[in-house]
């Protein structure tokens, strides 16, 4: 393991082959750079990669926690792709849960962003109030909270009460459901609008000068200047925010209270799959269900990197 | 102690000598200081209960340790299963009726029949109590009580309704008029006579007994026709449209624990739960409840059991075996553990028991003893501990009974469902 990790780093520059003396060098030269990296070395390779691997090769087993696992080739990836009708159920709900939340998600960002960048007075305060709930958002604390705000009895009813209008139970509602964790989702705008703030700092302000004198209208400085500059950090900030729609869990773990319902409305793939593996005991067909997310997420990006060079300007 | 001053030699020498002797099996080196840990699935007042007999045990019982762990039941079978493949398991473990058989024939569990009439005195318990702890005619779990599935009610709201409560002696038809009267003497918004009980297993199970069926037959097959599971959906439809029972997206919001039941949540005058969580109702509802039998089927057979609410086992790599017996046995079999732990987990086993606690129990607990005796008529034979899997159709079955509620399918379709689902599922399993 060290041996492997210290070899690339002791390949200089000119690409000669190293020689173990060259290594045992190298080696003392870093010592001191891998000792600080030791505890992400040993969290990495303990805690992420050891676990990875391990589950690649339980998921051509069966294994129940109790009975060592039984090797059963390809038969879970088989299941998976042709018989499993909650698979089906919970790539609907993810998929649709990743185009409604992260485009919404976006909008709203940036919009926010656009109105902090005008220059309003203590900026600094707000942009902190309005990242708070991306620190919270993936918490069970704001889950059980939206849990209640949304409940035949909550907030958003007593609200809605005033204007004569009688909600149902939001969260458990099959029809509504999903839709309250897109608004989580949406609500947790923070991170996207600051990295959206930085990047509208970035636009030179003699651009928008120039096009005022020319007459442009602010909305077509919006499309014009604006957005086309800024196609940079919204791929970035729409490639973390679709992985990070693809692994959601907390919150529908918690409003479902870990049963992905009512009638699996709201089975996220990773609610799915932990209940597979921690509610059913099937580790090997979980850790299966795990790397098809892997897969999914891989193409997913792969595809999004590619149609970036039609739409994506750097300014070079 | 404070006198004992470490430099650091002698601390990085006894650090390590300590270091060298937990590498050579931990607890050996103190052998007379017995450990022992205890895991169960409970609410605090469980724990509470449980940590107070613990302690007793320990006062007459000095140089023995007690490490308690306590869970919630859904989390609880992830943890023991992880313990038990980590060759980490505890010592005493609280078991369950549905997953004895598994852990026993995996050879999870010690066999305790060496014990009997040694440090385990439990031959009052009867023949069927002590049987429901037997694996292939080995003692593997301890009954630590007996419960039933029981109907709960708020005595109160029904009589303010003018309408007559479950109970044995009407049948399923009069119940549904009964909930339909309640809807319409409409006392108060949004309450309704019942929760709605389709989509729960025990409940299902009892409407089948009654009819000489079962959940899962003796050869751990589906016990039903689709047209059953059909009419039971049909049967909870009609009360539905009446208004007699919970809307869906009311019932959606029960997760199967006291306190998200429509009853606890104050949407229902009547519950369905185990008789032992009679305890835990009452502290959660205001209105004072009353515990009674579901309602029977003309000319039908018994629905009810009587079911070990929870079984006592022990780990088979347990070190200290027999300790762990005789905190058991204290726990079941001796009056002062019996007397602390009361009926929370259920009616002792004991005849002896049963018979000295009478005196030192609360209304509610006397009330839940009661119960357990009157409801001896309509009690039918224990049925077979449920299949593996059987957790996962329990799941499917709420959530079919969800898309009929919510009129997503018929009751027809749904029965076919079920039984396709449960079948496929055992298959699987």
């Amino acid at each position: 393991m060290t041996s492997q990790t210290s070899l690339g780093a002791a390949v200089p520059a000119g690409g000669r082959i190293a020689s173990p003396g060259r290594i045992r060098r190298a080696l003392g030269r870093n010592a001191p750079g891998y000792l600080f990296l030791l505890p992400w070395l040993l969290g990495f390779f303990g805690l992420t990669l050891g676990p990875a691997i391990a589950s690649l090769w339980l998921s051509f087993t069966n294994y129940d926690l109790l009975q060592s696992p039984t090797f059963v080739g390809t038969a879970n990836y088989v299941r998976i792709a042709t018989a499993d009708p909650k698979f089906a159920a919970a790539m609907k709900v993810t998929f649709l849960y990743v185009v409604l939340s992260v485009p919404l998600k976006l909008a709203f960002a940036l919009l926010v962003a656009m109105a902090f960048n005008r220059g309003i007075r203590g900026l600094p305060l707000y942009r902190a109030i309005f990242y708070l709930p991306s620190l919270l958002g993936t918490s069970v604390a704001i889950a059980v909270l939206w849990r209640q705000l949304f409940a035949a009895d909550g907030l958003v009813n007593a609200a809605l009460a005033n204007f004569g209008i009688i909600g149902p139970s939001w969260i458990s509602n099959p029809n509504y459901s999903l839709y309250t964790l897109v608004i989580l989702s949406v609500w947790q705008f923070g991170s996207p609008m600051i990295i959206f703030l930085a990047g509208l700092r970035q636009i030179p302000t003699d651009m928008y000068e120039a096009a005022s004198l020319d007459g442009a209208s602010k909305t077509r400085q919006f499309f014009k200047i604006t957005l086309p500059l800024l196609t940079p950090v919204i791929f970035f900030n729409f490639v973390i925010q679709t992985i990070d729609a693809f692994k959601a869990f907390t919150p529908a773990f918690i409003i479902s209270e870990g049963t992905g319902g009512p009638i699996n409305s709201t089975l996220f793939y990773t609610l799915y799959l932990y209940q597979e593996a921690f509610g059913f005991f099937r580790m090997g067909y979980a850790s299966a269900l795990a790397w098809v997310l892997v897969v999914i997420i891989a193409i997913f990006t792969a595809f999004s990197f590619l149609s970036a060079r039609y739409w994506v300007h750097y300014d070079d | 102690m404070s006198d004992i001053r470490l430099n650091r030699r002698t601390f990085i020498q006894s650090t390590t000598a300590a270091l060298a002797l937990s590498a050579f099996g931990g607890g050996a080196a103190f052998a007379q200081d017995q450990r022992l840990r205890f895991i169960w699935w409970g609410s605090q007042e469980r724990a509470d209960r449980t940590n107070k007999a613990v302690a007793a045990y320990l006062e007459a019982n000095p140089g023995l340790t007690v490490d308690g762990e306590f869970v919630g039941w859904s989390d609880y079978w992830t943890r023991l299963a992880t313990q038990v493949a980590g060759r980490n398991a505890p010592d005493l473990i609280q078991m369950d009726y549905r997953y004895i058989f598994e852990y026993a024939r995996r050879g999870a569990l010690l066999p305790l029949d060496e014990y009997l009439g040694g440090a385990l005195s439990i031959a009052d318990f009867g023949e069927n109590n002590i049987n429901a702890g037997k694996v292939d005619g080995k003692l593997y779990g301890i009954n630590l009580g007996v419960n039933s599935s029981a109907a709960l009610y708020d005595a109160a709201a029904w009589e303010a309704a003018g309408a007559t409560p479950p109970s044995q002696a009407i049948t399923w038809d009069q119940f549904a008029a009964n909930c339909e009267a309640f809807a319409k003497a409409n006392t108060r918004a949004n309450f309704y006579a019942t929760a709605d009980a389709s989509g729960l297993e025990p409940s299902f199970e009892l409407w089948l007994r009654q009819q000489g069926k079962a959940l899962y037959n003796d050869d751990g097959k589906v016990g039903y026709e689709p047209a059953d599971a059909a009419a039971w959906f049909t049967y909870w439809a009609e009360i539905r449209k009446a208004g007699g029972c919970v809307p869906p997206d009311v019932q959606a919001l029960d997760t199967l624990t006291i306190e998200t039941n429509p009853l606890t949540t104050g949407y229902a005058a009547t519950g369905f739960a185990h008789s032992n969580q009679f305890v835990g109702y009452q502290k959660l509802n205001k209105a004072k409840l009353v515990i009674s039998a579901y309602p029977v089927r003309e000319g039908g057979q018994p629905g009810h059991y009587y079911k070990p609410s929870m079984l006592l086992s022990l780990s088979a790599g347990t070190q200290a075996a027999e300790a762990a017996v005789k905190l058991a046995n204290f726990f079941v079999a001796d009056p002062t553990g019996v007397n602390i732990l009361g009926v929370e987990r259920g009616v002792p086993a004991s005849d002896a028991m049963r018979a000295q606690l009478g005196t030192t129990l609360d209304d509610t607990s006397q009330q839940m003893v009661t119960y357990i005796a009157d409801i001896e008529d309509v009690v039918g034979a224990l049925p077979p501990p449920p299949p593996k899997g059987a957790g996962e159709i329990a799941f499917t079955l709420t959530r079919i009974s969800q898309e009929v509620a919510f009129e997503a399918k018929s009751a027809e379709e749904g029965g076919e469902q079920l039984v396709s689902e449960a079948t496929s599922i055992l298959e699987r399993a």
